[in-house]
């Protein structure tokens, strides 16, 4: 996306963009550790930078105000051969309504945040307690989508590591070690186990984010559990408050419950 | 010190990979991921769990598709091996690998050697596959960020322009 950027500020081809591989010896610091922040931050970033070549060289003449990408490329090199290198730099500014404490780590690390609505269809299965995950539809809010197939697999992919949170991925910790940490042990879903997940976009624009776009790769691993935990709970009207639900899980919690109708007679043995 | 007693222990293994003849000397349990990895630099072929499970470090064994990380190098002799660098001649993308780029069926990469080498396996056996058959065909496969569901129409769009011919 970060080159899609450049070159839609530019007026170049995607193509004629390349990206430096990023080394943390050569680049600055870019803030906190708080994620979902790469195309709202460093994208409206790169997009000024990418601005600030274009004024520079039509500031400085050897660019008219409008060019074809062959004369951007002439005037690059005219640059370069003149000065020696040619650099742009552009600088995170804080929005006015905006707080983040650097000394103390707290305050709102966003300008803008992402929305979403997750509904999930399962089945319960009551004789092996095994729940499956029938239909799934993510509705999300992103300011802004850059590129559709890649944002469209950063919800399908993280609707899938939602629905191994809810259902399957259950993390044994003993004495300081996760005590399960195989794929043999710890089960996360295989191509065979997820339903079709529907991603549909909002686009209500971000006016801190790089052509209106808001970050995008957190929220879809966040809502998904429990939207299927609901849909568990009004399947079955017994209620959960851990995740993730394993069929013991789901037998030991209708077994404890007040309804015995809901519980199958496997569950409730020679009787 | 000699090397002599430790390489007595080595065998001497031929077999072809991406058509062409290779002879390398490995102990006879090396993993065949490590051979084509250390020994011949195809470093395509990705380890994931290294216990048989994710399927990242698929490739074709005489047109069975193996986990490398599980097959004795003495296993591989006198084979006919494809690994990920086989399928790009000349650097030109096969259709299949195509599908993967345009549809999104990649994303951090570790599993989309193996995830490739199974979508050509499958498509080898079932050049119009549906749905379930995809699902069923990568099942081997392990992907942690796409959710799979790009995978699918990656194969299924390849399957359309013809990959398997």
């Amino acid at each position: 996306m970060l080159c899609q950027i450049v070159a839609e500020a530019l007026g170049l081809k995607y193509e004629d963009v390349s990206i430096a591989q990023p080394d943390t010896h050569a680049v600055p610091n870019s803030g906190p550790t708080v994620a979902s922040r790469t195309v709202m931050v460093v994208g409206k970033l790169v997009q000024s930078a990418a601005v600030g070549i274009e004024k520079t060289l039509t500031a400085s003449g050897m660019l008219p105000d409008s060019y074809t990408p062959e004369e951007f490329r002439g005037s690059c090199r005219a640059y370069v051969a003149k000065h020696g290198i040619f650099r742009s730099l552009a600088q995170y500014e804080q929005p006015g309504d905006i707080v983040w404490d650097e000394e103390k780590y707290r305050g709102s690390a966003y300008a803008a945040f992402a929305w979403a609505v997750y509904v999930a269809e399962v089945t319960a299965d009551l004789t092996t307690y095994s729940v499956s995950v029938d239909d799934f539809v993510a509705l999300q809010e992103i300011g802004k989508v850059l590129h559709p197939v890649l944002a469209k697999g950063q919800i399908t992919g993280g609707v899938a590591q939602g629905i191994g949170f809810a259902l399957y991925e259950k993390v044994i910790w003993e004495q300081g070690r996760m005590q399960n940490g195989q794929m043999t042990n710890y089960i996360m879903p295989t191509s065979a186990d997820l339903p079709p997940i529907r991603v549909y976009f909002e686009e209500l624009g971000n006016v801190h984010g790089a052509y209106g776009a808001k970050g995008i790769g957190e929220l879809p691993m966040d809502g998904p559990a429990p939207a299927i935990v609901n849909a568990i709970e009004d399947a079955l009207n017994v209620s959960f408050n851990s995740i993730p639900l394993l069929p013991e899980d789901i037998f030991a919690a209708l077994s404890e419950s007040a309804t015995p109708e809901i519980v199958a007679p496997t569950a409730r043995g020679g009787e | 010190m000699s090397q002599a007693p430790l390489d007595r222990a080595k065998s001497e293994i031929t077999f072809t990979v991406n058509e062409k003849l290779e002879t390398v000397h490995v102990y006879a349990m090396e993993r065949l991921l490590d051979v084509l990895r250390h020994e011949l630099g195809l470093t395509g072929t990705k380890e994931g769990c290294g216990e048989g499970e994710c399927g990242s470090c698929s490739v074709l064994i005489d047109g069975m598709l193996v986990n490398s990380c599980l097959i004795p190098a003495l296993q591989a002799n006198d084979t006919k091996i494809v690994t990920i660098e086989g399928l790009a001649a000349d650097g030109r993308l096969q259709i299949l690998q195509q599908a993967f780029l345009v549809c999104g069926g990649a994303q951090c990469g570790i599993c989309t050697p193996g995830m490739i080498l199974a979508s050509l396996h499958l498509l080898e056996k079932k050049p119009q596959p549906t749905l379930e058959e995809i699902r069923e065909g990568l099942s081997g496969n392990l992907c942690r960020c796409t959710g799979y569901i790009q995978i699918f129409e990656a194969v299924a769009d390849a399957a359309r322009r013809g990959a398997s011919t």
